[in-house]
């Protein structure tokens, strides 16, 4: 099989697309999809200039999305003056397996020159997630502790860092079967969050005072090609999975996105792209009778009067 | 033909597949989906859709999360 534009040897294939392409071209359609998606969002504001640039704070696991994520923005914006790069990871108490990670994480900000802080759930919150999956008060998967958790602690470093923008390493299949869960759940207020808070342009986002915006640049790309992306490079990913991983709706989904996805190429873009627009409008009626107060505990920005991070915390007697 | 099949981290099957079969063929025998995992060759990656034409390949499957 020759790559569709140079005759080199093709080392994947797109079903979406049709495309076959060499290392190079691969390498090129997958980069130009990022850029496209961050003018498209536009979240690099017309404001910021070399005297007064904004602050992109990328969480950074050290796993293949986030390394891929943290490399193509590097590589874009080393010679822009407008853009300050700071990368955060996050130690979630999870022995063996998040080392290794932040291991690379390491090695990666050091070969990029990209500024990187690590913080902990230890010290954060006095919990570790090998502990809390032990405990578990709540009966519910590790992921649901730990996605309250991490989300909260990118969102008080972005502010504690003055960042404007956080940028995370979702990609296609992510955010597809994300779509599809709040879809099956029936759940529109979730849509016209997700809309709100991360897949909007920027422009078009309402109630951002409240938090730190985010920016998902790889969302249209198919995880698999971001994890041959990052074989290709030879990028220092961590490639084990989580002990604690355990997210059966979402595992459910996955399995059947493959299978339509097989059968019918394509199956993921025209769920995000109908989403998106569902989304959309799904934000701009339930933003008329939305409020946020803040939590009665920490102060933050909640939709009920104590934040789930509040309430985690108190069953684990944390 | 006759191919071994290492499912990196799994294990290896060894295939008895007909002439003109694909790799996404190979992956299919090992109920594995071609959106979550490669196919390498030499540990070169080749698409899915090419004629299985190795010996021996292996198959690399994506990690999920971060």
């Amino acid at each position: 099989m020759d790559c569709d534009r140079c005759g080199e040897a093709a080392v994947m294939h797109a079903a979406y697309s049709g495309a076959h392409l060499c290392e190079k071209h691969f390498r090129h359609s997958l980069e130009k999809r990022v850029r496209r998606r961050i003018r498209e969002d536009g979240i690099v504001p017309e404001t910021a200039t070399p005297e007064d640039p904004v602050t992109w704070l990328i969480g950074l696991s050290g796993g293949k999305d986030s390394v891929v994520l943290t490399q193509i923005l590097a590589e874009t914006f080393a010679e822009d003056p407008r853009i300050e790069l700071l990368a955060l990871s996050i130690h979630e108490g999870i022995e063996g397996y998040r080392d290794e990670s932040l291991d690379a994480a390491e090695s990666l900000t050091d070969d990029l020159g990209v500024r990187h802080e690590t913080i902990a759930y230890a010290e954060e919150f006095g919990v570790r997630m090998d502990e809390v999956v032990e405990d578990d008060p709540e009966d519910m998967a590790a992921c649901a502790y730990c996605g309250v958790f991490r989300r909260d602690l990118l969102s008080t470093y972005a502010e504690e860092f003055t960042a404007d923008l956080l940028l995370t390493g979702h990609n296609l299949d992510d955010e597809a079967e994300t779509a599809l869960m709040n879809f099956l759940e029936g759940d529109v207020a979730q849509m016209a969050k997700h809309f709100d808070a991360s897949l909007g342009p920027l422009d078009e986002r309402t109630l951002t005072d409240r938090h730190v915006p985010r920016a998902k640049p790889l969302r249209d790309v198919p995880e698999k090609e971001v994890a041959l992306y990052a074989r290709l490079r030879d990028l220092p990913a961590h490639i084990t999975e989580c002990p604690h991983a355990s997210e059966s709706f979402r595992g459910e989904i996955q399995s059947l996105l493959y299978k339509l996805e097989e059968a019918h190429p394509g199956t993921r873009h025209s769920i995000m792209a109908g989403y998106e627009q569902l989304a959309r409008q799904a934000a701009r009626n339930v933003d008329r009778d939305r409020g946020y107060a803040s939590c009665d505990t920490c102060g933050r920005p909640t939709t009920g009067d104590r934040c789930r991070r509040c309430q985690l915390l108190d069953a684990l007697g944390a | 033909m006759h191919v071994m099949v290492e499912v990196v981290g799994e294990d290896t099957r060894e295939l008895d597949v007909e002439s003109g079969a694909t790799y996404a063929d190979l992956l299919a025998a090992c109920d594995v989906s071609p959106h979550e995992a490669s196919v390498l060759v030499d540990g070169q990656p080749v698409p899915e859709d090419g004629e299985v034409s190795a010996e021996r390949v292996e198959v690399l499957r994506v990690v999920k999360g971060g």
